[in-house]
């Protein structure tokens, strides 16, 4: 039964994942512009832009690279499907890892210098928010079982709970929001490819991409957006209607600071990122789940 | 209708010039005139780029440059000359390395000229350009229906 | 039990058979005939075994306890002949402390303690008697071909040692069929002396001064290891006056304090036997051993059984603090730390062994954890661990035989140059790291039962280790996958029996993957059942089938989705515009000059240095072996 509820959740999500992501995507920068004193695009201007990329002609260094983008994008969508019907939040962290590898094997499986390099630098990345994105699901999981006594990362459970699981979890929250910049690829963070006219690197990561194979990386990274602006919603769910429009208006919060970091700070270098990431994991981590098991 | 025009992402390749049109472009891009109110994104990689703005004159050292990234945009695809410099070969013409504009190495769709070309014409030019981006992504349509078939 | 005497012995009479035989056709079919028939025995154990909680088969034979009291002292004659040749002082020392503590014990006490139980199956034999059996017999069969190989790339005129090393290997399953069955301490102790000796032979297999140097560093700080062990071989003889290993469990968990120093002698010296820090040295060392020996040895079963002892051990480790805490920290140290170390290599063989410590570290911590959600995590690990390393071992060899190298860097484009072998490689490393794949839901299953458990400490640790983990296989797999132009097909010359054994890995990884729900329900929970009385899994049944299905979707794109020719037009990479040889990603400089873009992946030195973490996680887990053992020391004499 729960497997046909992640089906389900799965087919809602390839639907509405990248519906609101484009949205989401389009306010970006809409906002940004407003931040930079200009007018900008139209709300739909990343709609447009894909709808381009698949009109584009096919063209790739191999077929492969288009695979394993294809890949990435099923199992984004997988992920979305999983949290979003309520599964399990550790699955749904793992899942997400895979995608994340697909994205990084089909930049390396062109062998371009730049893309190659765009490659590494997605994988530090990776290694930089694991480990907080781990000690978010177990917060999470912390969370429930100090309320219910019962330890459960499923999504779902956070419906039942007479309070929040933020209340518990606040240096783990502050940690998961360190790491959403990396996440969303949103500057000082945007190490492997950027959407600003950072130009040492071409494009990184999706340098050898382009058309039908661009528009899925465009997706995937609208999926992910919603996917993760998802799990700081879920931070503030309990059992109260309420609790939705408290974690939407959240979600708003967190996604316009995200924009305002992007504007207001230049990329680091990876050995700030790595450090940072894994010092803010490591309070976070210890000193909110180490008060979990003592208290 | 075909989204090309919708969202016109450029490259800026820069030959033999003063570098005045360089900058004019960059002045383009910048917010004074956001050229992003009409979807054009500056992505410095041709494979992701639509509309190919060169600056400045062609010659010996550049040919192949310009050859191989206009070789290496994606179909439909247009190419900006701006500048008289990229038009004609402008005042470096009869330079012993100049080959003249960018229609000596690679077809061109749009000419702006201008020394240097003030971003109101670059805009204009690339307003243009979208124009013949549309009809090229309309017919890119039609040919692969036809190989459908 | 005909089939566990047939396990054991069988394997024996091959390998006496081996060591006559010189002609190299017949080899070939003693070998093939003999892996066979272990492989079959071992299927029909395990088929026949499905479900069992544990049966006790009533065997005693003095017979067996003289020649075991034999093998102890042929081992040590063997290790002190080659110290003296060698002039190694440490191993002699060792060898001489270890032969006249055994003999003493024999004379003492082995004889007045009778063990009506000698033998046992239970299900977590049986996974192992799985490992053994057909991953054991299906390396044992890749070595064929490979050391031919091996053999024609030796100088001219080095002697052929190859009868010595298949005997060799065949003695080992039957040690390591030895050590999975015997309840009685005592045989226990003796196969884990053969397989130190067979790995000392093995890795100074070439008898090059490299070889030997790492030889006796094994020999060195397996004796340590054997030490403990008779260590808590006494302390059970005087506390208890047994030596049977059920017998200790089931005392061990009603009074934890009697037990508490011979658990620790067995943690140390499962700990030395699965490369735990500070005694991770020699398995790196290990890898100058012909790569099935890596393999075979070194990954897949005899550090497992280390491991092996530990997890029998776990319910002890659930009552005892002391062990408990030395056990789960060297383990989660280890993980760590090894994790951090194999970034910074680019010898496959290498990372490898690292990556083989780091994960025996994440089964010792499990271990030392002691509840049924650990152990379910750490036979599982197990499992995954010794199917996908052993694959990616002998891929590695196969690779080193075909390309020249075993350095990560030369691997570029192999996707191309071995098509079918860069695949199962790929198949390997994402086996090992990734979900859906087993490890990695076996490292979920440890992160909920470190999370039961309350271990903050190894919670971070995994975190961290994992986030490590990433990164070193990614930038393999990465570096594997390139696709450009199209170099030379050299996987033609690879021998059948190599292609053999690397589609048994592969089949087994798969079915494996696919299959873990049901290992689940007719293996690992029925072992808990029989130890704990209580169900060890704890990921629900949905997520598992879940994580089937992407397996599949996984291997799917991996075997039949990339690397076709598509219908997509073929474009060359971006080199700036100014590509000279785009195939070969030359560009013209600025100096009208040709260079080629040559990139390495990142090694991180800096901050993953193994000169760095080395001497840190040395100190660190000496320093938490010494004070648990002085610990349990100074605690017995109370108890007198």
């Amino acid at each position: 039964m729960d497997l046909f509820y992640v089906l389900v959740g799965t087919v809602v999500f390839a639907v509405g994942g990248p519906v609101l992501g484009c949205l989401l995507a389009g306010i970006d920068r809409k906002v940004t512009a407003r931040m930079q004193g200009r007018v900008g695009p139209s709300l739909l201007q990343p709609y447009y832009d894909v709808r381009k990329l698949l009109e584009k002609d096919r063209v790739a260094v191999n077929s492969s690279e288009e695979v394993y983008v294809a890949t990435a994008l099923v199992f984004t969508l997988l992920a979305g499907g999983i949290f979003f019907s309520g599964g399990n939040l550790l699955l749904c962290v793992f899942v997400v890892t895979l995608s994340a590898l697909f994205f990084i094997v089909a930049a390396w499986c062109t062998r371009s210098p730049y893309a190659e390099v765009g490659a590494s630098r997605e994988t530090l990345q990776v290694m930089a928010y694991e480990p907080m994105v781990l000690f978010m699901a177990i917060g999470y999981a912390l969370g429930i079982a100090s309320m219910t006594g019962f330890l459960s990362f499923d999504v779902r459970a956070a419906f039942y709970m007479p309070a929040p699981v933020i209340l518990s979890n606040v240096l783990v929250f502050a940690g998961l929001l360190f790491v959403l910049t990396i996440k969303l690829r949103k500057s000082p963070f945007d190490l492997s490819y950027s959407h600003h006219a950072h130009q040492e690197l071409v494009k990184g990561v999706t340098t050898e991409m382009s058309g039908r194979t661009l528009a899925m990386v465009e997706i995937i990274h609208w999926c992910e957006n919603v996917l993760f602006l998802g799990w700081v919603g879920l931070f503030f769910i309990w059992n109260s209607a309420a609790s939705i429009l408290l974690a939407l208006a959240v979600v708003a919060a967190v996604y316009f600071l995200e924009i305002w970091i992007d504007n207001n700070f230049a990329r680091v270098k990876w050995q700030a990122m790595l450090k940072g990431a894994w010092v803010v994991a490591l309070v976070a981590g210890v000193v909110n789940i180490g008060a979990f098991v003592v208290l | 209708m075909a989204f090309a025009s919708k969202s016109p992402w450029v490259i800026h390749y820069d030959g033999s010039s003063c570098n005045g049109c360089d900058i004019e472009v960059l002045a383009a891009l910048c917010p004074g005139y956001d050229v992003e109110r009409f979807g054009i994104i500056n992505t410095g990689n041709p494979k992701h780029a639509d509309i190919f703005l060169v600056t400045g004159s062609v010659n010996e050292q550049n040919k192949a440059v310009i050859r191989e990234i206009y070789d290496q945009m994606v179909e439909p695809k247009v190419v900006v000359a701006c500048g008289i410099c990229a038009c004609t070969g402008g005042i470096f013409h009869d330079c012993y390395n100049v080959l003249g504009g960018v229609d000596s190495v690679i077809p061109v769709d749009v000419y702006a000229p201008g020394c240097a070309v003030c971003p109101e014409n670059i805009i204009d030019a690339v307003v243009q350009g979208v124009a013949v981006l549309d009809e090229k992504s309309k017919a890119l349509k039609k040919k692969r229906k036809e190989a459908a078939l | 039990m005909v089939l566990i005497g047939f396990l054991i012995l069988a394997p024996l009479v091959f390998a006496a058979l081996l060591l006559a035989v010189r002609n190299n056709k017949a080899r070939k079919v003693i070998v093939c005939a003999g892996a066979a028939l272990v492989a079959a025995g071992s299927l029909v154990l395990v088929c026949l075994g499905t479900g069992t909680r544990g049966i006790m088969f009533t065997f005693y034979s003095p017979v067996v306890d003289y020649v075991c009291m034999a093998l102890s002292v042929l081992i040590a004659v063997c290790i002190l002949v080659f110290g003296f040749r060698y002039r190694n002082v440490a191993s002699i020392v060792l060898a001489l402390v270890q032969v006249i503590g055994s003999l003493v014990f024999e004379i003492a006490f082995a004889h007045s303690i009778v063990i009506t139980e000698c033998l046992y199956v239970d299900s977590l034999s049986l996974v192992m008697t799985f490992i053994i059996g057909v991953v054991g017999t299906g390396i044992c069969v890749y070595a064929l071909g490979y050391m031919d190989d091996f053999q024609a790339h030796e100088p001219e005129g080095a002697p052929d040692r190859r009868p010595l090393f298949f005997a060799l290997m065949f003695a080992f399953l039957s040690a390591m069929y030895l050590i999975v069955f015997s309840n009685n301490m005592l045989w226990f102790f003796t196969g884990w002396e053969i397989t130190t000796l067979c790995s000392f032979l093995l890795i100074g297999y070439t008898r090059t001064d490299e070889a030997i140097r790492n030889a006796f560093r094994q020999i060195i700080m397996n004796l340590i290891g054997g030490i403990a062990f008779l260590v808590a071989l006494y302390a059970m003889a005087i506390t208890f006056g047994t030596l049977s290993l059920n017998e200790l469990i089931v005392v061990g968990q009603a009074y934890p304090a009697l037990v508490s120093l011979p658990v620790c002698a067995l943690a140390i010296a499962g700990i030395t036997k699965a490369a735990q820090m500070p005694f991770h040295t020699w398995l790196l060392g290990a890898m100058v051993a012909p790569t099935p020996t890596s393999a075979l040895l070194h990954s897949s079963t005899m550090v497992k059984a280390g491991v092996f002892l530990l997890v029998k051990l776990a319910p002890l480790f659930a009552v005892c603090p002391v062990p408990s805490i030395m056990t789960v920290l060297v383990g989660g140290f280890t993980f760590v730390l090894c994790s951090f170390m194999a970034i910074s290599q680019s010898n496959a063989k290498r990372v490898l062994a690292y990556s083989t410590i780091a994960n025996l570290g994440l089964i010792v911590a499990c271990a030392g954890v002691g509840t049924p959600q650990a152990v379910w995590a750490a036979v599982f690990l197990i499992l995954f661990h010794a199917i996908a390393k052993s694959l990616l071992f002998l891929c590695v060899g196969t690779a080193e035989h075909h390309i020249g190298s075993r350095d990560i860097e030369d691997m570029d484009l192999l996707f191309q140059r071995m098509p079918r072998l860069a695949r199962f490689m790929m198949f390997g490393i994402m086996v090992m790291f990734i979900a859906p794949f087993g490890m990695l839901m076996a490292k979920w299953a440890t992160l909920v039962s470190f999370i039961y458990a309350g271990q903050v400490a190894l919670i971070v640790l995994l975190a961290f280790g994992s986030a490590a983990t990433f990164m070193f296989w990614a930038k393999w797999l990465g570096k594997l996958s390139g696709i450009a132009g199209s170099p030379q097909n050299v996987e033609r010359t690879v021998h059948r029996s190599e292609w053999f054994a690397l589609w048994l890995m592969v089949a087994l990884g798969v079915a494996a993957c696919v299959a873990m729900p049901a290992i689940s329900t007719f293996y690992v929970e029925p072992y808990l059942l029989g130890v704990y009385g209580a169900f060890g899994q704890d990921i629900a049944e949905t997520n598992l089938w879940l994580a089937s299905l992407c397996s599949i979707a996984v291997i799917v794109v991996l075997f039949a989705g990339v690397g076709r020719k598509g219908t997509a037009k073929q474009a060359p990479v971006y080199l700036a515009g100014v590509s000279a040889d785009n195939g070969q990603r030359v560009f013209r400089n600025s100096l009208s000059g040709q260079t080629e873009a040559a990139s390495r992946n990142l090694y991180l030195d800096e901050l993953f240095g193994e000169g760095r973490i080395r001497r840190v996680g040395e100190a660190v887990c000496a320093l938490l072996i010494c004070v648990a053992f002085v610990g349990c020391l100074a605690g017995m004499p109370i108890l007198f």
